[in-house]
């Protein structure tokens, strides 16, 4: 096809199209869907029964904070990245709040050793939080995959891992309201674990979920 | 006039231009088919002159690919341009995305020419080593594999251009160790005669 053609049928079946919300505002649309169900997960498995007491330990607010503040980040660095003109520094978004995640959990890693001794330090078997974890992540995801497709992936491995990153650490904050496990170095490697696992994974089919510009090469 | 002030009236006359493009983009997001078709217009006339100074090897046929791949790509994300920004960055980055995704194809592309042309000399059995021999050779390796058949310049390109085993090509063609050996075979010894041949015509 000659490109004066190509031009003349762009132009024809070209009508008006809405300008993309800004990504801060779908942003909101999607916390309202991933917290609605995260929070509706919880009320059907049942809050842990310690539930009201742990909401007053700022270590667990401090850790339950900084995930929420990660997820969110997470998924307005997504967000923003699905505009072609986005500045780089977008991608780097959750790595203060996702510092300050590992952070409190290595200093109540360090916190369980000092009271309990290397009883503290214990890693058990605890598969569940993999599979409650991608549970609770899977509607938040699919919805922000969704918003992501509306817009121009132009660097996909990036924006599905930071989606990926997003539900999974939503799933994750959900996780800690009925899972009855606050042991630091537990939550570090099983739950985290799944968190980045997850994000990793998601980074690896970016290309195949949201190919752009969606004309095979 | 001092080439300061030429400069500034330049870069004054850029942002105009500019500028009327962000005009030109916030009438097609609201529809306006006329100003659509002179938007596509001027960021094809701009992709050609730029892919033209950054990439001047490609023929006509690849320029306008990209050029084409370029707008077709606007037309697909004109949602995610913010109107309250401008459209230069905006167009900018998606022709750096196509850009790049073609150099990667043209990358492969090439190295596939390369391999051709090595083979174009290790088959060759015409002593000369300059250039105009060497290119004759490289264009009678692709003519002769247009002659090949289909299995044989399968076979051929997976064992002796992509390097395969024989047991990996067998797998890949869903064929047997000795079926990949005799097209392989086949195929060199007609390449060879091709290349042997052309080489007697032009000298």
């Amino acid at each position: 096809m000659k490109t004066d053609a190509l031009i003349d049928s762009l132009a024809r079946e070209a009508g008006p199209v809405r300008p993309l919300a800004s990504p801060l505002r779908r942003l909101g649309g999607w916390l309202a869907i991933a917290l609605g169900f995260a929070l509706a997960m919880v009320w059907a498995i049942g809050p842990r029964p310690d539930l009201a007491e742990r909401l007053l330990e700022a270590r667990f607010l401090l850790e339950q904070g900084a995930a929420l503040v990660t997820a969110i980040t997470a998924a307005l660095a997504a967000l923003a990245l699905t505009m072609p003109d986005a500045a780089r520094f977008w991608r780097w978004l959750p790595v203060i709040p996702g510092a300050a995640w590992l952070g409190t959990l290595g200093l109540g890693c360090l916190r369980d050793w000092a009271q309990m001794g290397p009883a503290g330090l214990r890693i058990t078997p605890d598969p569940e939080c993999f599979v409650y974890i991608a549970l609770i992540g899977s509607l938040p995801l699919l919805v922000l995959v969704l918003m992501l497709r509306k817009g121009a992936p132009l660097r996909p491995s990036w924006t599905l891992a930071l989606a990926a990153l997003a539900a999974a650490a939503i799933g994750n904050f959900a996780l800690r309201l009925f899972h009855t496990q606050d042991a630091a170095l537990m939550v570090l490697v099983w739950q985290v674990g799944a968190v980045a696992l997850i994000a990793a994974i998601a980074g690896l089919c970016g290309r195949q979920v949201l190919r752009w510009p969606g004309v095979p090469a | 006039m001092t080439s300061a002030s030429e400069g500034a009236r330049s870069s004054g006359a850029q942002e105009s231009r500019h500028a009327a493009l962000d005009t030109l983009m916030r009438a097609a997001q609201a529809g306006d088919r006329q100003a659509y078709h002179a938007l596509l217009q001027e960021v094809a006339l701009r992709m050609r002159r730029l892919i033209a100074s950054r990439a001047p090897w490609l023929g006509q046929a690849d320029v306008e690919d990209i050029v084409q791949d370029v707008l077709l790509s606007l037309h697909m994300a004109r949602a995610t341009w913010d109107p309250s920004r401008p459209f230069m960055p905006w167009i900018a980055a998606i022709a750096r995305n196509r850009l790049t995704d073609h150099a990667r194809r043209y990358k492969r592309r090439q190295s596939f020419d390369q391999a051709a042309s090595d083979l174009a000399e290790a088959f060759s059995t015409t002593s000369g080593h300059c250039h105009a021999e060497g290119v004759v050779n490289l264009m009678s390796v692709r003519h002769a594999m247009s002659d090949l058949s289909p299995g044989e310049r399968r076979a051929f390109e997976l064992v002796r251009m992509r390097e395969m085993s024989l047991a990996e090509a067998a797998a890949t063609e869903d064929s047997t160790v000795g079926a990949i050996k005799v097209a392989v075979h086949r195929a060199s010894r007609k390449l060879k005669k091709a290349i042997n041949r052309d080489g007697e015509e032009t000298r």
